[in-house]
C-alpha cells in the first residue's frame, strides 16, 4: 500500500511527467541521430536513410561468410591482382588505391570486411585499409589470418605503455582463447550503433535522479517531515516504501528509455548480427560474445549504475534539506568524467576513470581493462557490477537510516 | 493514560531552547502558553519523537517512547507549526496518504478521511488540489490528519495561527470535540485560544515551565494584583511608565486603565478578577505586549 501511495506520488508530479518527456526525446534523438546520419555510397552518390540501409545490407549479404584463412587467402589475393594492373591504381601522392569500375565493382560491396582484414595485419594503433593488403605475402601455403590477430593480440598485450602485470596478460590470454574461430561475418550495423551509444544513455540516468531528488528531502522542503516521521509507520515502513517505489520508478523509467534507444537503430537497421561475434567489428577484441550478449551485458552493468546512482540519489536526498543541493553532488558526479580522458588503460587515474559512472556505462570491449586484486584479476564488466552493487548495498540502508534519524528543526 | 516528560532538555549552541522540562500529563486539554522563542515547538517536536532531546526521556505508561517505537506513534497525532502539504494532492488525497503512513487499512481509512473531512468542513473542496485552499483551510486540513488514527495523544503547535477569529472560534470547537479522553497539547501565544478550552495551563519562558496550573486556580497567584484605574491623559502617561499597564481603555476624556501591581499604585485603584491574559502578561511584561502589538 506504501510503496504504491509513494510510487504514485512520484509519478503524479508534472515534473516528473516534463522531465521525462524531455529525457525521452533527448535519448531518442541521440540514438535516432547515427540513423538520421547514416550514408552509403554507390557508383551514383550517396545513398541515405532507409534506401542507402537496404543497399547496405544487400551489399553485406555477399560477405556474410565464415572467415576461413582459405576465404581471407582468397579475397587477398583478389585484392593484389587488382592492384597489378596500373589502369586500375590511382595516387594522392601519399598511397594507392584503386579507382573506377575496379572499385566500385570488386572493393565498395565488401570495403569493411576488406578494412577489417587489413587492420588485423596492421600494428597495434596503426590505422590499415584494403590498399595495405598489396603488401601481404600470400605465397606459399596463404596467410594465416588467425595467427596474425594472435600475433597482434600479444602486441598488445606487450605494449609497454598498457603497463599490463603477467597475471593480465595471462587472463587475456584465457579470456581470447575462448573465442571461436574461424568468425562469422555479417551485416551487424544496429548493434555496433547501439554498443558504441551506451554512454548517452546518462541523460536518462539524470532524469531520473533528478526526478527522485526530492523523495527524502522534498519531504524536508515542504515542511510534511514532521506529520509523516510521527505517523506510525514514519520511520520504519514509509522510508523502505519510498526506496522500493523509487527503484521501481528508476528501472520503469529506464527500461523505457531502453527501448526507446535501443528500438530506433534495431527498427531502422534490422536486428541482423545478433549472433555474430564481437570480433566482426574488430578482430583484436578478446571477449568470446556475440553482439547480443554483449550488449545484454553492458545493458546489465548501466542498469547497476542506475540502480548505484539511484541509492547515491536517496541517501543524497534523506541528507540534504533541498533536492537542489541533491544535485549539486550529483550532476558533477555524473557529468564532469565526461570532460576527462583516460592517457591508457592502467595507474589510478585511468582505473579510476573507467570506474565512474559516465566511462563505466562504455563497453570498451576492445581496451583490455582489467583490474587486479593480488595475484586475482578482473576485467572491467566484474568490476563494474561489484562495485556499483556495492554501493547500492551501501547507501541504500543509510538513506533508510538518513530519513529515520532526520531531526525537524 | 500517562505522558511523562523527565528531565527534557535540547541545547541549539549555547541556548536552551528547552531546559529541563519535566511534567506528568493526563488526558485532558493543556493549554501551552509563552511568548515566540520560549521553546514551546522544540518541546512538542520532542514529544512527538521528531527532534532528539539532548538529556531527558519521555515516557509512556512507564515506558520510553525509544522503546514503544511504532506503538507510541500510533497514538499520536500531531499538527506541526507551518505544516506543509502536497501541492498536486486533493485534500482526500493526501488524507488517505496520510491514513496510510499511519497504518490504516484501506476501508478505515476512507471512512475516517469522510468523516474528518466532513467534520472540518472540506468535505465539499475534497477534491480540490491543496494549492488552491486558503491559509484556514489548510489549517482544518492540518487537524483533520492528525485525528485520523483517533490519537489518545493530540500535539497542535499553534493551530489558530493566520487564522481570522471566526475560524478560531471554530477551531477551538472542533479541538474541543476531539479531546474527549486524550491528552491535547495546544501551544499558542494567542491567550484566548486556550482560555475557553484549556483544563490546564503550562506556561513556558526560556525554555523552563513557569507554572503548570489547573485553568480553574491559574490566575490566584495574581488575584489581588489586578488594579484598574480611571486617570486623565497625563496621569495615565505617568502610571504607564511607573507600572506594567496591561491594558488602556479611552473613556470620553478620560482613560481606563488595568494595572499589574503588587500593591495599589495609586488612590482610586481598585481590585479586578485577574484573566489569563493579565497572568500571562504578568510574566512576560514588554515581551508579550511586543509581540500583542505585532
Amino acid at each position: 500500500m506504501l510503496v504504491r501511495c509513494e510510487f504514485l506520488k512520484i509519478l503524479r508530479k508534472k515534473s516528473t511527467l516534463i522531465i521525462m518527456a524531455v529525457s525521452l526525446l533527448v535519448t531518442a534523438f541521440l540514438f535516432g541521430l547515427p540513423v538520421l546520419q547514416f550514408q552509403t555510397y554507390n557508383k551514383d552518390g550517396v545513398l541515405k536513410g532507409t534506401k542507402g540501409i537496404a543497399y547496405e545490407k544487400e551489399q553485406f549479404s555477399a560477405v556474410s561468410v565464415l572467415l576461413t584463412n582459405e576465404y581471407i587467402t582468397q579475397t587477398v589475393r583478389e585484392v593484389q591482382e587488382l592492384f597489378k594492373d596500373p589502369n586500375n591504381v590511382g595516387y594522392d601522392g601519399n598511397e594507392q588505391f584503386l579507382i573506377g569500375d575496379a572499385y566500385w565493382n570488386n572493393i565498395a560491396p565488401r570495403e569493411k570486411l576488406l578494412n577489417t582484414i587489413a587492420s588485423t595485419y596492421a600494428a597495434p594503433g596503426e590505422s590499415a585499409g584494403y590498399n595495405k593488403l598489396p603488401d601481404l605475402d600470400i605465397t606459399g601455403g596463404g596467410t594465416d589470418f588467425y595467427q596474425a590477430r594472435e600475433d597482434k593480440i600479444e602486441k598488445l598485450l606487450n605494449t609497454p605503455s598498457r603497463e599490463l602485470s603477467e597475471e593480465q596478460k595471462a587472463f587475456w590470454r584465457k579470456m581470447n582463447s575462448n573465442v571461436e574461430e574461424p568468425f562469422q561475418y555479417g551485416y551487424h550495423e544496429a548493434w555496433t550503433t547501439i554498443i558504441s551509444s551506451f554512454e548517452l544513455l546518462m541523460f536518462a540516468l539524470l532524469a531520473i535522479c533528478i526526478v527522485l531528488a526530492p523523495v527524502f528531502s522534498g519531504e524536508y522542503q515542504a515542511g510534511t517531515d514532521a506529520v509523516i516521521l510521527s505517523a506510525k509507520y514514519g520511520k520504519t515502513k514509509l522510508p523502505a516504501a519510498k526506496i522500493i517505489a523509487s527503484l521501481l520508478f528508476g528501472l520503469l523509467a529506464f527500461t523505457l528509455h531502453i527501448i526507446a534507444a535501443f528500438g530506433i537503430p534495431l527498427a531502422a537497421f534490422g536486428a541482423d548480427g545478433w549472433n555474430l561475434p564481437l570480433q566482426a567489428a574488430g578482430t583484436t577484441v578478446p571477449y568470446p560474445y556475440t553482439f547480443l550478449q554483449a550488449t545484454l551485458i553492458s545493458l546489465g552493468v548501466v542498469y547497476m549504475i542506475l540502480i548505484a546512482m539511484i541509492s547515491l540519489t536517496l541517501l543524497l536526498s534523506a541528507k540534504m534539506k533541498s533536492p537542489y543541493i541533491v544535485l549539486t553532488v550529483l550532476v558533477p558526479v555524473l557529468f564532469i568524467p565526461i570532460f576527462l580522458s583516460p592517457d591508457g588503460t592502467s595507474g589510478i587515474y585511468n582505473q579510476t576513470l573507467f570506474l565512474l559512472p559516465y566511462r563505466a556505462s562504455m563497453p570498451e570491449v576492445s581496451k583490455y581493462i582489467s583490474y587486479q586484486f593480488g595475484s586475482f584479476v578482473l576485467d572491467a564488466f566484474y568490476v563494474r557490477t561489484i562495485l556499483y552493487a556495492a554501493l547500492a548495498v551501501i547507501m541504500l540502508p543509510l538513506a533508510k537510516l538518513g530519513f529515520k534519524k532526520h531531526q525537524v528543526s | 493514560m500517562k505522558l511523562q516528560l523527565q528531565h527534557l532538555s535540547k541545547r541549539y549552541g549555547t541556548k536552551y531552547a528547552v531546559n529541563d522540562v519535566s511534567t506528568v500529563l493526563k488526558p485532558g486539554i493543556y493549554g501551552l502558553l509563552g511568548a515566540n522563542g520560549a521553546g514551546k515547538t522544540t518541546l512538542m517536536r520532542m514529544i512527538c519523537g521528531v527532534l532528539r532531546p539532548a538529556s531527558g526521556n519521555i515516557y509512556l505508561n512507564g515506558k520510553t517512547i525509544e522503546d514503544l517505537g511504532q506503538r507510541y506513534y500510533s497514538h499520536l497525532g500531531y499538527m506541526p507549526q507551518d505544516l506543509g502539504f502536497y501541492p498536486d494532492f486533493t485534500a482526500r488525497e493526501f488524507m488517505l496518504y496520510m491514513a496510510a503512513v499511519k497504518g490504516l487499512d484501506k476501508k478505515e481509512a476512507k471512512t475516517r478521511t469522510e468523516k474528518l473531512l466532513e467534520m472540518v468542513n472540506l468535505s465539499d473542496v475534497a477534491n480540490k488540489k491543496i494549492r488552491s485552499y486558503s491559509g484556514g483551510m489548510k489549517q482544518r486540513l492540518g487537524i483533520a490528519q492528525a485525528e485520523l488514527n483517533d490519537p489518545s495523544i493530540l500535539v497542535l503547535d499553534e493551530p489558530t495561527a493566520g487564522l481570522d477569529p471566526k475560524e478560531r472560534v471554530r477551531f477551538r470547537n472542533l479541538i474541543s470535540d476531539f479531546a474527549k479522553e486524550k491528552i491535547v497539547i495546544l501551544s499558542t501565544h494567542i491567550v484566548s485560544d486556550v482560555s475557553y478550552i484549556a483544563d490546564t495551563i503550562l506556561m513556558m519562558k526560556d525554555g523552563r515551565f513557569l507554572l503548570q496550573e489547573p485553568m480553574a486556580t491559574v490566575t490566584d497567584c495574581i488575584d489581588g494584583k489586578v488594579w484598574e484605574i480611571v486617570a486623565d491623559s497625563r496621569e495615565a502617561a505617568e502610571y504607564s511608565r511607573r507600572f506594567s499597564v496591561v491594558n488602556l481603555h479611552h473613556e470620553n476624556n478620560m482613560v481606563r486603565l488595568r494595572i499589574i501591581h503588587e500593591t495599589s499604585p495609586a488612590a482610586g485603584a481598585f481590585t479586578v478578577p485577574p484573566s489569563l491574559e493579565d497572568l500571562f502578561l504578568y510574566y512576560f511584561g514588554e515581551e508579550a505586549q511586543n509581540e500583542r502589538s505585532e
